[in-house]
């Protein structure tokens, strides 16, 4: 049902909409808070500023979708809640995971975090499993790292945790090797392996992308559906906002390292204020095509993230932009609920409310 | 030899897959094997190596007769009448056909003769008896050694790159890297047997002499071959390591999972690169085996290099053909066990992509 949405137009797209908080309940605290993250990476005396300042809180139950074209700083800003980032990366700002402060992490602190409290499935299940390890040796390694158990244990464990992510005859699958599965069933493995020490908050960098249509519809479900039974705050980052629109409680729009959009997602796809993320909904076309295709169809380029100018960074891009746009315009709460960062919102029929004749 | 070592893992593994319409396999011990990818691939490798174990021997003789020189003269010795060198010829069967004496050749060595030294009559295989154990010995020490020190060396290097390990490790590598091996064998000797005393410069003590002297006569010859070949080795895998580390996603699964940096070097990063250092290590018994000549050239080892060199100089056809022969089929095999160890270590090819 939410996978035939992706056909559908905009308003099928509204109807499928996951209620908000249906299933938890919605006055628990949030499970992350991050605050004024930045990240920098520093590359031949030039400094790539790749996240620039991102607050969001995510709540337990609750899945916040990240979207925003390729380079606007979506991997980075998960991957730093991970611990996954290289040495060359700097990181600023505060991600508190449950009263716990991510930033600035040693190496020790940072194993017990990581696979425990988060966990993360990645973008391409071909090569996110080591080629020349069992199935179930990489699943019981995971097992096994965060819980005292015996490889008997372990292994019933590991059985469990595929029949959780519905994979076929797990008992016969822990022997198999990654080539010896297809795409989504790999995908599987790695949802299992993220599960298996009931992370409180689970990361999906781009879990669907590398997977055909059907089953990434199967993906999705069934991380809605383990979501539900077991609770845990999700983030999903993708391309594809009718994914975001179909699977999240809440969308976050990123622009060079920055919310520039963030609402409940009924709420920002039927009252869309800022123009990047009206540029991104215009660029869906009806039928479903190639995700990763999709927010190219943006006009002009991203920002060159080591010399970002003074002001929005979607200025030179911006149909609606005038001189007050090369004052930075905050992300703030301009209505209940809705936050956006911009001068010139555009308006509930679409048109633009900026000074410049309106453009078609 | 190489089957007696993987037949009982692989055909572990085989009954262990149980896939799809492959997994369900006739019963019996034969159907296994037969079932049995590292044993079927060794059948198709060997289908090769034999025909090219011919291919090379006759090379080998043609290779014989272009050598200048001619063992009539040398044996029947250089003040013999031309009468005389025409009898020796004779008696020698050089007079035959070049094709009629290398089938002779041939027949002799499928049956475990392969003539006599020209310069001493003493049967080749007698001499191989003699020589083999040394070379053997020497390389398979060296080739154990250069990769036992390069492994350690190459994932100490690769946990931190360009931390202080890393940048030691490859300093110094890179400084050996650049001695060629019979420059480090005179070091060698200058230092620890001229120098220190503390080891003989050159010679051979037999095995039956003792475990310790034998060692003795064999520490400067096998480091002189070792520490080159591992000081690749080490640079190599460190670079894999790392690439590995940076690159692969599934390094970054493992560390989301909690495991720890060493389990991370070892267990992930070092299986997908030891696909790489395999290669290398194939390609580099030919190297080896080459390196054997000269080192024992040097120390005066009483090996296959020597026993070659020798028969070079007398024009002794006998004992180099068998020599250059088995230089060649020893690579030959070095490449098959290469090809095999592939087999066993990556599930990729054990098992066939789907
Ligand atoms: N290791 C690194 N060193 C230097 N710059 C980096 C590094 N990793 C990422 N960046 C830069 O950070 C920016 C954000 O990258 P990021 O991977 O977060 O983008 P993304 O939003 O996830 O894009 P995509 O949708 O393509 O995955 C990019 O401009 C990239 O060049
Ligand atoms: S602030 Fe100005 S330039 Fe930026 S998005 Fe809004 S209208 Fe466009
Ligand atoms: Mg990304």
């Amino acid at each position: 049902m939410r996978s035939g949405a992706r056909l559908a137009t905009m308003s099928g797209m509204l109807n499928a909409t996951r209620e908000p908080a249906a299933t938890s309940n919605g006055a628990a605290g949030p499970i992350l808070v991050v605050d004024d993250l930045r990240v920098t990476f520093s590359r031949h005396g030039r400094v790539v500023h790749a996240v620039n300042g991102l607050s969001y809180q995510v709540r337990p139950g609750r899945t916040l979708a990240i979207i925003g074209e390729s380079g606007s700083g979506k991997s980075v800003s998960v991957r730093a809640l991970m611990g996954l980032l290289p040495p060359s990366a700097h990181i600023e700002g505060s991600a508190r995971l449950d009263g716990t402060e991510l930033v600035g992490l040693d190496d020790k602190s940072w194993r017990a975090v990581r696979g425990c409290q988060i966990a993360m499935v990645f973008q391409d299940p071909a090569s996110s499993l080591n080629p020349t390890m069992s199935i179930g040796a990489q699943l019981i390694e995971a097992i096994r790292m965060h819980a005292p158990l015996k490889r008997r244990e372990a292994a019933q464990k590991a059985i469990d945790l595929l029949k959780l992510v519905r994979l076929p005859s797990p008992e016969k699958r822990l022997k198999q090797f990654p080539h010896q599965l297809s795409g989504g069933m790999r995908q599987r493995v790695v949802i299992a392996i993220a599960l298996s020490s009931d992370p409180k908050l689970l990361i999906a960098d781009e879990a669907t992308t590398a997977l055909d249509v059907t089953t990434q519809a199967q993906i999705m479900e069934l991380l809605v559906d383990i979501q539900e039974r077991l609770g845990m705050a999700v983030i999903m980052i993708s391309h594809d906002l009718s994914l975001a629109a179909c699977y999240a409680h809440e969308v976050l729009v990123m622009y060079a390292g920055k919310a520039v959009e963030h609402a409940e997602t009924r709420n920002l796809f039927s009252n869309v204020r800022m123009p990047y993320t009206k540029a991104l909904l215009d660029a869906i076309p009806q039928l479903s095509t190639p995700a990763h295709l999709q927010p190219a169809i943006v006009g002009g380029h991203p920002p060159d993230l080591s010399a970002l100018p003074e002001g929005c960074a979607f200025l030179p891009r911006c149909p609606s932009s005038t001189e007050q746009c090369r004052i930075e315009p905050h992300l703030a709460e301009h209505e209940p609920e809705h936050a956006y960062a911009c001068w010139h919102p555009v308006s509930r029929d679409g048109s633009c409310t900026g000074q410049k004749e309106e453009r078609p | 030899m190489s089957g007696a070592t993987t037949t009982p893992a692989a055909e572990k593994r085989t009954r262990v897959t149980e896939n799809g319409p492959a997994g369900e396999q006739p019963e019996g011990l034969r159907a296994r094997l037969a079932g049995s990818p590292v044993l079927r691939l060794v059948g198709r490798r060997l289908m090769i190596v034999i025909p090219l174990l011919f291919v090379v021997s006759a090379l080998v003789f043609l290779l014989m007769e272009a050598l200048p020189g001619d063992p009539a003269q040398i044996r029947a010795g250089m003040d013999a009448s031309e009468e005389e060198v025409e009898a020796v010829r004779q008696q020698m069967g050089l007079d035959r056909p070049g094709h009629e004496r290398y089938l002779s050749w041939l027949g002799g060595a499928l049956t475990g003769d392969l003539g006599s030294s020209v310069v001493s009559g003493r049967a080749v295989t007698t001499l191989l008896g003699e020589r083999l154990p040394v070379t053997l010995q020497m390389a398979g020490m060296a080739f154990v050694l250069s990769i036992v020190i390069s492994l350690p060396l190459a994932l100490a290097a690769a946990r931190r790159p360009g931390g202080l390990v890393d940048r030691f490790v490859m300093v110094c590598s890179m400084t050996l890297l650049a001695v060629p091996n019979f420059v480090m064998a005179l070091l060698l000797v200058l230092v620890f047997a001229v120098g220190l005393g503390m080891l003989p410069a050159i010679g051979f003590v037999p095995l039956a002499e003792g475990v310790w002297p034998n060692m003795r006569s064999m520490i400067l010859p096998v480091l002189s071959l070792a520490v080159p070949m591992a000081c690749f080795y080490a640079r190599f895998l460190r670079g894999d390591l790392v690439e590995q580390l940076n690159a692969a996603a599934y390094i970054d699964t493992a560390r989301s999972k909690g495991t720890g940096p060493w389990r991370i070097l070892w267990l992930h990063a070092f299986r997908n690169s030891s696909f790489g250092l395999l290669t290398l290590v194939g390609l580099n018994i030919g190297a080896l085996v080459g390196g054997t000549v000269i080192i024992e050239r040097i120390f005066a080892m009483p090996g296959m290099g020597t026993l070659m060199l020798e028969g070079v100089m007398s024009s002794d056809v006998a004992v180099v053909q068998t020599c250059v022969f088995i230089f060649a089929a020893a690579a030959v095999f070095a490449n098959l066990l290469v090809d095999v160890m592939y087999a066993v270590l990556d599930p990729r090819v054990r098992y066939g992509s789907h």
